[in-house]
């Protein structure tokens, strides 16, 4: 990718918070002077682009958020073969050549999703406590490989019998020092810690 | 320098792989409308393949496929931008036109990278200065041209191409399992070889299909509240 575009997957399971993440991420993005747009892999239907949309409505332009179906194949919507997410980016790119931030979130799926790299530059994997405080152990490349994992829904880690020290330092171990950040995404806890990191795959600064 | 028998042979396989990344697994061809109208079944689907083959891609996408091919290894790029034209403006449906050009595009891109060629190269410049609207068939009947693959050759592997992603979308939507897709392909062969000898014949003011009931269906599809692919 030739321009300064900044391009960001956003994989995990379903439910963990993916959306959640966008839609606390976005405004983050815009008060710092950026202009992100957002493509969703929805598995069925437009509900996540529906979501961001009506989330962030008067924050984000409703037309720079776009869904793509994946014909089933979601890890192959953004690893295999991403043309068709490349065609979407390349298309917002066109109607608004403003945009600096590309968010892509893949529709959930399970934990050897990994990102393309001819389609984005970094790639955040979202994990959630209700999802077990075994899931950094059961590893796989998402968990493993991803720049940066979140682990998300941390206040409700209390009612999953969930202990987020083990977690997270679980994630550390198989992660051998990559970053890991504990996310509330409904409150904004950790979503400046996440900006910062996304900001530093920037290859242009601003 | 010609290439050989074999090197076309090869050309062939590689774009007519399911693994050559032009988005085609996110396309059921109209098959998911239909199932969502309840208007085919495990039964029926190889049968609507047939007619799609017939009816639909025959007439357009494969006719376009051969006439560009042949226009593009002569270097006639008006020809090639007329063919194309002519087949966006044959799909009536907007997910149909925007499954061809976003698929065309990327095949156009990755063909251009992995086989190069003056011609993939004149035929991006026309796309991407929005001359030529990208089809897929047409993207794809340069990039066998590029490969120097006869057009016959072209013709019915794409074709191939498109029965093996059909089926596959019909495998993800239950109306087919692993083993009796196979036999469907292999059964549509004769199909294929009629489809093929025709789109050789078949002249520009002939180009487009007719498919109102697949048309109709495709229509709803592009505004049902769910889905799995985009066309």
């Amino acid at each position: 990718m030739t321009d300064d575009v900044l391009r960001v997957g956003i994989a995990g399971p379903v439910g963990s918070g993916k959306t959640a993440l966008i839609e606390a991420l976005v405004p983050v993005l815009i008060a710092r002077g950026r202009r992100p747009a957002v493509v969703t892999n929805d598995i069925y239907t437009q509900e996540d682009a529906q979501h961001v949309r009506r989330n962030l409505a008067g924050v984000l332009d409703p037309e720079r958020v776009v869904g793509v179906e994946t014909g089933a194949c979601p890890h192959t919507a953004v690893r295999d073969d991403p043309t068709m997410n490349l065609a979407a980016g390349a298309e917002l790119l066109e109607r608004f050549p403003d945009i600096d931030t590309l968010l892509y979130e893949s529709g959930g799926d399970n934990l050897t999703l990994t990102f393309s790299p001819a389609l984005v530059d970094m790639f955040f994997f979202v994990l959630d406590t209700a999802e077990g405080e075994k899931m950094p152990r059961k590893r796989g490349p998402g968990i493993t490989d991803s720049d940066v994992l979140v682990i998300n829904k941390v206040d409700i880690a209390q009612y999953v019998r969930c202990d987020v020290g083990v977690m997270s330092a679980d994630a550390d171990r198989v992660r051998e020092g990559r970053p890991v950040v504990l996310t509330n995404s409904l409150t904004g806890d950790g979503i400046q810690q996440v900006a910062d990191l996304l900001e530093g795959y920037r290859k242009v600064p601003a | 320098m010609t290439a050989t028998a074999l090197d076309t042979l090869l050309v062939s396989l590689q774009l007519t792989d399911s693994a050559f990344p032009s988005g085609l697994y996110t396309l059921s061809h109209g098959l998911e409308g239909f199932l969502q109208a309840k208007q085919v079944d495990q039964e029926t689907m190889p049968e609507l393949l047939a007619d799609l083959l017939h009816h639909s891609v025959g007439p357009a996408d494969a006719t376009a496929l051969a006439l560009a091919n042949r226009a593009a290894t002569a270097g006639d790029w008006a020809d090639v931008v007329e063919v194309d034209q002519r087949l966006f403006a044959s799909k009536l449906n907007r997910e149909l036109r925007l499954a061809a050009t976003r698929t065309g595009r990327q095949m156009l891109d990755t063909a251009q990278l992995a086989l190069g060629g003056e011609a993939l190269d004149r035929y991006a410049e026309l796309v991407s200065a929005k001359r030529s609207p990208g089809c897929q068939a047409v993207a794809a009947g340069v990039a066998y041209a590029a490969g120097g693959v006869a057009t016959e050759q072209a013709v019915a592997s794409d074709l191939f191409a498109f029965a093996v992603s059909f089926v596959s979308a019909a495998l993800r939507l239950r109306l087919t399992d692993h083993r009796r897709a196979q036999t469907t392909l292999r059964g549509l062969a004769p199909v294929i070889k009629e489809v093929t000898e025709a789109a050789l014949h078949r002249e520009l003011a002939d180009l487009g299909g007719c498919v109102p009931i697949a048309d109709a269906m495709s229509a709803r599809h592009e505004r049902a509240d769910g889905r799995m692919f985009a066309s």
